[in-house]
């Protein structure tokens, strides 16, 4: 449990807004998939009290229909709806542009293994802002 | 035929004695007037100031000069770096910016620095505001909390090109054009092994300037800060705690703009940026 777990229905619709981009926009972004052809890790996503967990192999990613019991992952992205749907907005705001910016200002949490991460952090900085209208800049 | 097209900027190497040794310095200028010198951020390189060196408005009046500072773009490590890790100081980057301005002859130049630019004009201003007309940061603060680990920056299992730009992609200001995005980050990718994190040695260890910047003479030597409401390294709360502290400094809050004003939004940037240099103009006439 973590200090953004709140949400509700928010959270919930988030999650599913994320799991759509997943499965549909991506498809559509072949760049996404040619830059991602070396990434082979599973992480978790987490919306509010949603919980999504996302594996990719050879840089294309499938989202678990639920959360199977006693999952592993690498490294987690955490934060509120709030945070998340700041960060989709077409134009966002000053200061909740950038999953940095989140982590700056307290709202979000990026943890654990991070080198998967590190090491493929344009792809993954583009991955998560995919329900974004008109997608990564 | 068609004749070529070259920009106004003429690039050459200067020989500048740096703490001893002799630094092969790639400079570039164009314009005619007042001195300005323009200081790249970490990890970067004086391509950044490519609009600005063609921009009539500016080289109409002032004589506009950017270079790369060794270890960075086209200039090379002073003979033997490959023996020590890089790490910028305050001293070294001081020393840098004066004897880069005393072996080009320049007398009291404007200087207008960025990101790690922005903060050691701070310290220029604070010990040798006397040899300058006026300074000029940009995305400038006398400290910023640390945003993430710079260990990350340098390490086998990581491209260190491909990782500078990524982190810094966030500071750039979504309203800035996609080929200027990422041409910025372009130069990110090109920087040398460890230099990125070897500036931020300075920016994060060795300049912490709060309460240290007394007895800046804004009436002597003017200081503009400028920072765009996209950076959240250096925030506007950043800038504005730090100009508090320095009387008659000037801010202006730039909207629709990142940490890299001149490289990612050149059009917006001078919006904000001509007024400055006209005040200096007028202020030297």
């Amino acid at each position: 449990m973590t200090e953004f777990n709140g949400g509700g229905q928010q959270a919930r619709v988030a999650a599913e807004r994320f799991r759509q981009a997943i499965e549909s926009t991506f498809a559509g972004d072949t760049d996404l998939l040619r830059r991602g052809a070396f990434v082979d890790t599973c992480c978790l996503i987490e919306i509010g009290a949603e919980q999504l967990v996302l594996t990719i192999r050879k840089g294309r990613p499938t989202v678990a229909a639920r959360v199977p019991p006693l999952v592993s992952w690498e490294f987690a992205i955490r934060a509120g709806a709030d945070a998340w749907l700041a960060l989709w907005q077409p134009v966002p705001e000053p200061g909740w542009h950038d999953v940095f910016a989140l982590a700056k200002r307290g709202a979000m949490r990026i943890e654990g293994s991070l080198q998967p991460f590190m090491a493929n952090l344009q792809y993954f900085k583009d991955l998560v802002t995919l329900p974004r209208p008109g997608g990564p800049q | 035929m068609k004749p070529p097209e070259f920009e106004p900027i003429v690039g050459r190497y200067l020989t500048v004695p740096i703490l001893g040794d002799p630094c092969r310095v790639y400079v570039e200028e164009a314009g005619s007037g007042i001195p300005l010198v323009c200081l790249h951020t970490a990890g970067a390189d004086s391509r950044q100031f490519r609009h600005l060196l063609c921009d009539a408005a500016v080289t109409s009046r002032y004589r506009v000069i950017a270079f790369d500072m060794p270890w960075h773009g086209k200039s090379y490590p002073p003979a033997g770096w490959q023996k020590s890790e890089y790490k910028l100081t305050t001293e070294r980057y001081v020393e840098t910016i004066r004897a880069f301005c005393s072996a080009m002859g320049l007398v009291r130049p404007v200087v207008m620095g960025c990101s790690i630019g922005g903060r050691i004009v701070l310290q220029l201003a604070h010990a040798h505001g006397g040899e300058f007309r006026a300074l000029i940061g940009l995305e400038s603060a006398d400290y910023q909390q640390p945003w993430y680990d710079t260990s990350w920056l340098h390490r086998g299992d990581v491209h260190g090109g491909e990782v500078c730009a990524a982190l810094v992609s966030g500071l750039i200001a979504p309203q800035s054009p996609s080929e200027y995005r990422h041409e910025t980050l372009w130069q990110y990718m090109q920087g040398g092994p460890g230099i990125f994190k070897g500036d931020l040695y300075f920016y994060r260890v060795d300049s912490d300037l709060r309460g240290k910047l007394t007895g800046i003479d804004t009436k002597r030597c003017p200081l503009y800060l400028l920072t765009g409401e996209y950076d959240f390294s250096c925030t506007a709360a950043d800038t504005l705690r730090t100009a508090t502290a320095i009387p008659g400094a000037k801010v202006t809050l730039m909207k629709e703009v990142g940490h890299f004003p001149m490289s990612e939004n050149p059009a917006q940037f001078r919006n904000y940026l001509l007024p400055v240099l006209e005040e200096i103009f007028k202020a030297a006439a």
